[in-house]
C-alpha cells in the first residue's frame, strides 16, 4: 500500500468506544452499508448469479472477518485461520478476504507478514513461503517424485540434485558459479551458455574448441529424422570437430553439405588478445584466491582459457612477482602481500638519479661493492641491488662515463680527496697493489690530481677504452700495465665515483639542511608576530570589557536604587497585594 | 471475470466440461515399475500443448532421474492416455445448477502431514489451486516447497473427479436440484455427486459464519513427523498395497 496517505483515526462507536485505524483511503467503509467500491471490486456478490452469492452474504463475510480481525488489531490475520469459520467457497472467500486487506480494513496495524505486502495477484516478490511454494509449483522437482531401487526396500532414494528448479539456476548463473547442470531442462534453458565452455563433436565426443567445428545447419523436413537429433537438439546445435568432418565422420541421416564451418577459439587470436579492464581485474582476484590452480582461474574468468589466462599474467607488470608469491603462499596469500611485493618492485624500477641519493646509501653502496669483484656485482647480486647497480650504471662501459659525469658534479679537490681515501680503502684491503698506489700516490700528491679530473672530464665519449689515460700515475709506473690490474684500476674508479657522489650528495644535504633552518626560523619569526598581535587583540579587548563592567555596575546601581524608590513609593501607598506579585516577579526574573 | 449475462442463467444452461479452475489443467499421476524400478510422480499438464512434447518430456524426466531408458515409452503412454481421457471428456455437458462441494486434503508429502478440509464451488472458474496452496502453505508456515504443489494437485485431482462424475450424471438425468441433504463429508472421490445445499448454508436464515464447534473439522492440521513416524508410515502403506 505504497499510496496510502496518512492514517485517519476515526471512531467506530458500534459495540464499544474502540478506536481503529484505518486508511484513508478506506474511509469509505461503513459497517452499515455496501460501498460501491465493494460492489465495483466483488460483483459476482451483486449480480444476483447464485443463491450463495447475495450482498447479505458478503455483507457476512466482511463483518466476520473484519471483527476478527478487530478481536486482536496488532496479529496478522491469516486466510486460513477466517475460513473455517466461513461457510463457502474458499476462492470466493479469499478474494474477500485479499480485498479488505488491500484496502487495510484488516491487517492494517498488524506487521508486514512474511509474504502477505503486497496483496494483489501477481505477489511473486513476497517473502520466503511464497516463493519457496511458488517455485516448486513452476519449475521445482516433482512432486513426490520417488524413485526406488528395489521395490522392497521402501526407502526413496534420494535424486541426483533434488530441486535444481530454474529460479536456482538463475541465481546461480548470476552469481558466476559455473557448474555443470544435471537436469535436461536446465541444460535447456541455458545451452546457451554452456556453448561458450565447449562445443562437443557430435560424432567422436571430442571438444571442438581448439581447432573449430562444423555446425549442422540442416532444417528436418521428416519427423524421424527430428527424433533422432532431439537429443542433441536438446543440448544446442549439432557439430562435429574438423577431423571428424575431414574423414566424412558426420553421423547418420546427415550430410557433409549441411555443416558449416565454424571458427574454434583456438583461430580467433583477437578474441584471446583482447583483455577487459574488468577481466584483467577478475584474473587477478582469482590468482589471489586460487593461487596458480589454473584451472579454477579459467572457470572465474569465463570469457578466457587457461592458455589466455597464464600469457594475460605474464604480460601483466610484476605478474612473475604475484606468481612468485602465490606460489609460495598458494591460497593464504592476501592482498596486503600483494601490495608489498608491488611497492617493493616500484621503488627498486623508480631508480632515483644518482645526485639525489643520500649519504647513506651511497655509503651502504660502497660497502656492497668494495668486498666483491665488479663483474660479481653486476651479474649475482640480489636482486633489488642488482637493479639499482645496474640503473647506475648500465653495462660496464658506460662505468667511465659514470665516474667522470659525477666528478664533474663536485670540486676537484673534493674529488680528489674522495679518491684517495677510496684508494687508501682498497689498498689495506689487498696488500699486493699497495705498491701500485703508493708508488702513484707522490704522483698524486705533487697536484696532479687536479688535471687528471679534468682529463677525467673529457673521456666521457671515450669510455673504457681511455682507461689507460685515465689512471695516468698507474701507468707512469711502467711494469704494471697488466691484465691483471685492470679490475683494481676499474675498482679504484668506481670508489671514487662513489666517493664523489657521497661528497656532492653531502654538500647537497648541508644545503638542504641549511635551507630547512631558514625556513623553520622564518616561519617561528611569522608566528611570533602572530600570537604577538593576538595578545594585543585580546588586552584590546580586554580593556573594552573592564570599561563596560564599570558602566554596567553603575547601571545596577542606578536600577537598585530605582526600584527601592518604587516600592517605598508603593509602601507609602498601602498596595499590598500589588506588591507582592510585583516584587515576586521581578525577583525570579532577575 | 466471466460474467455471466442473466443473472439465473448459470443455474439453467449446461456448463461445458472443464476443470473448475482458471486454468484448464489435468492432473497426471505416474506410477510405473519397470525391473524392480518403480517412478511415482505427479503433476498437471496443459491439454492444449502439442502432442509432442509428451515424449520430449518424458526423455528428458528419464535423463533427470537417471531411469533406464525402457521408462521413457512408459512415461509418455501414460500421459498419453491420461490426457485422451481428459479429452474424451471435453464439448460435453458437465452439470446445471449449482454446486458447491467439501474438498478434503488427508495428504502426507515427505515430512510433513495435512488434513484439512474446506468448501470449492463448482461454478467459479477463476479458482486458483495453487494460489490457494500458496496461501495455506504461508498461513501455516509449511517450510517444505513440495507441499505446495502437492496440495494444489491433490485439489485439481478431486475437482477433476467430480467434473467426470457430473458429465456422467448429466448424460443420464438431469441432476436433482437438491443434492443430499446433511452434513456429511464423505471422501470426495466418492462426493462427486454431493454438494451442500445451499439453500440450507446460504438462506435467508441462516448465517454464513459457521457454529464454533464446526470450526475444529474446517480447520486446517499440519503436523511434522520425525523420521522414523515416516518410515513407519512408508511400511504400511506397503504392506496396505499389497
Amino acid at each position: 500500500m505504497a499510496t496510502t496517505t496518512r492514517p485517519d483515526t476515526r471512531g467506530e462507536d458500534l459495540d464499544e468506544l474502540d478506536l481503529y485505524t484505518i486508511p484513508i483511503h478506506s474511509s469509505w467503509f461503513s459497517w452499515d452499508d455496501i460501498h460501491d467500491t465493494e460492489r465495483v471490486a466483488l460483483r459476482e456478490f451483486f449480480d444476483g448469479s447464485s443463491i450463495s452469492r447475495t450482498p447479505k452474504i458478503y455483507k457476512d463475510y466482511r463483518d466476520f472477518i473484519i471483527n476478527r480481525y478487530r478481536e486482536d488489531a496488532s496479529r496478522r490475520l491469516t486466510f486460513t485461520e477466517v475460513r473455517k469459520a466461513l461457510v463457502g467457497d474458499v476462492s470466493l472467500l479469499h478474494k474477500v478476504f485479499l480485498f479488505l486487506e488491500k484496502w487495510g480494513l484488516i491487517n492494517f496495524a498488524a506487521p508486514p507478514g512474511r509474504g502477505a505486502g503486497g496483496v494483489g495477484e501477481g505477489d511473486d516478490d513476497d517473502g520466503g513461503g511464497a516463493r519457496r511454494s511458488r517455485v516448486a509449483v513452476e519449475d521445482g522437482a516433482p512432486v513426490g517424485v520417488r524413485v526406488v531401487a528395489v521395490p522392497n526396500s521402501g526407502r526413496p532414494m534420494t535424486l541426483p540434485t533434488p530441486a535444481v528448479g530454474k529460479h536456482d539456476g538463475r541465481k546461480g548463473s548470476t552469481a558466476g558459479q559455473f557448474r555443470l547442470p544435471s537436469l535436461a531442462s536446465y541444460s535447456d534453458v541455458f545451452a546457451g551458455l554452456m556453448k561458450q565452455k565447449g562445443l562437443v563433436c557430435g560424432s567422436c565426443r571430442g571438444t571442438c574448441d581448439e581447432s573449430g567445428c562444423y555446425e549442422y545447419t540442416k532444417s528436418f523436413p521428416f519427423l524421424s529424422e527430428l527424433w533422432s537429433l532431439q537429443q542433441q537438439q536438446a543440448q544446442g546445435e549439432f557439430n562435429i570437430c574438423a577431423n571428424c568432418y575431414n574423414n566424412g565422420n558426420c553421423g547418420e541421416n546427415k550430410s557433409l553439405d549441411d555443416f558449416e564451418f565454424k571458427e574454434g577459439k583456438g583461430n580467433s587470436a583477437s578474441h584471446a588478445a583482447t583483455w577487459t579492464e574488468a577481466e584483467t581485474q577478475l584474473l587477478l582476484e582469482s590468482i589471489l584466491k586460487h593461487g596458480d590452480d589454473w584451472d579454477l582461474v579459467a572457470q572465474d574468468v569465463k570469457t578466457k582459457t587457461k592458455l589466455d589466462c597464464i600469457l594475460k599474467l605474464i604480460e601483466l607488470p610484476f605478474g612473475e612477482f604475484m606468481l612468485g608469491y602465490t606460489n609460495r603462499n598458494g591460497r593464504d596469500c592476501n592482498v596486503d602481500g600483494n601490495a608489498n611485493n608491488v611497492s617493493q618492485v616500484q621503488s627498486a624500477t623508480s631508480e632515483l638519479p644518482p645526485e639525489t641519493k643520500t649519504m647513506e646509501q651511497a655509503n651502504d653502496q660502497t660497502e656492497e661493492i668494495e668486498p666483491n669483484q665488479i663483474n660479481d656485482v653486476l651479474n649475482e647480486g640480489p636482486p633489488l641491488k642488482k637493479k639499482r647497480v645496474a640503473s647506475l650504471s648500465d653495462g660496464g662501459s658506460s662505468l667511465m662515463k659514470q665516474v667522470s659525469l659525477m666528478s664533474a658534479l663536485v670540486s676537484p679537490n673534493i674529488a680528489s680527496a674522495a679518491t684517495e681515501s677510496a684508494v687508501s680503502a682498497i689498498c689495506n684491503e689487498t696488500f699486493c697493489p699497495r705498491e701500485i698506489f703508493y708508488g702513484s700516490n707522490s704522483h698524486v700528491s705533487n697536484g696532479s690530481s687536479v688535471p687528471a679530473m679534468n682529463h677525467l672530464g673529457r673521456d666521457i665519449e671515450n669510455g673504457e677504452t681511455e682507461m689507460k689515460d685515465e689512471v695516468p700515475p698507474s701507468d707512469a709506473q711502467g711494469p704494471l700495465p697488466t691484465e691483471g690490474h685492470m679490475p683494481l684500476q676499474v675498482r679504484a674508479a668506481t670508489a671514487t665515483a662513489l666517493g664523489v657522489a657521497a661528497a656532492r650528495a653531502k654538500l647537497l644535504a648541508d644545503q638542504e639542511d641549511r635551507e630547512i633552518e631558514h625556513l623553520v626560523a622564518s616561519m617561528i619569526e611569522t608566528q611570533m608576530k602572530k600570537v604577538h598581535d593576538k595578545i594585543k587583540y585580546f588586552e584590546h579587548l580586554e580593556h573594552i570589557m573592564e570599561k563596560e563592567y564599570a558602566e554596567m555596575d553603575d547601571l545596577k546601581g542606578l536600577v537598585v536604587s530605582e526600584r527601592i524608590n518604587i516600592l517605598q513609593k508603593a509602601l507609602s501607598a498601602g498596595i499590598s497585594r500589588w506588591r507582592d506579585q510585583f516584587s515576586l516577579k521581578p525577583l525570579t526574573g532577575s | 471475470m466471466p460474467m455471466k449475462p442473466l443473472p439465473s442463467s448459470s443455474s439453467r444452461v449446461p456448463v461445458k466440461f472443464k476443470i473448475p479452475t482458471a486454468d484448464n489443467l489435468v492432473p497426471i499421476r505416474l506410477d510405473i515399475e519397470i525391473d524392480g524400478q518403480r517412478y511415482r510422480d505427479a503433476f498437471t499438464w496443459n491439454p492444449s500443448d502439442p502432442d509432442s512434447e509428451v515424449v520430449v518430456f518424458a526423455k528428458r524426466t528419464v535423463k533427470d532421474l537417471k531411469l533406464p531408458p525402457a521408462f521413457i515409452t512408459q512415461i509418455a503412454q501414460s500421459i498419453q492416455s491420461q490426457l485422451a481421457d481428459f479429452r474424451s471428456y471435453e464439448g460435453q455437458d458437465m452439470f446445471a445448477g449449482e454446486k458447491i462441494v467439501p474438498i478434503k486434503l488427508d495428504m502426507r508429502v515427505n515430512h510433513t502431514l495435512v488434513r484439512d478440509q474446506f468448501l470449492w464451488d463448482l461454478n467459479n472458474f477463476e479458482s486458483d489451486p495453487e494460489e490457494f496452496a500458496r496461501t495455506f502453505c504461508r498461513d501455516m508456515d509449511i517450510q517444505d516447497p513440495e507441499v505446495g504443489p502437492a496440495i494444489a494437485f491433490a485439489i485439481r485431482e478431486q475437482l477433476y473427479e467430480i467434473a467426470i462424475q457430473n458429465v456422467t450424471s448429466a448424460r443420464e438425468s438431469r441432476i436433482s436440484k437438491k443434492g443430499r441433504r446433511g452434513f456429511e463429508y464423505v471422501p470426495a472421490s466418492k462426493a462427486g455427486g454431493i454438494s451442500l445445499d445451499l439453500v440450507k448454508y446460504f438462506g435467508q436464515k441462516n448465517s454464513v459464519v459457521r457454529k464454533r464447534k464446526d470450526w475444529d473439522a474446517f480447520e486446517p492440521i499440519v503436523d511434522i513427523l520425525s523420521s522414523e513416524e515416516v518410515d513407519a508410515l512408508e511400511v504400511r502403506e506397503k504392506k496396505n498395497t499389497r
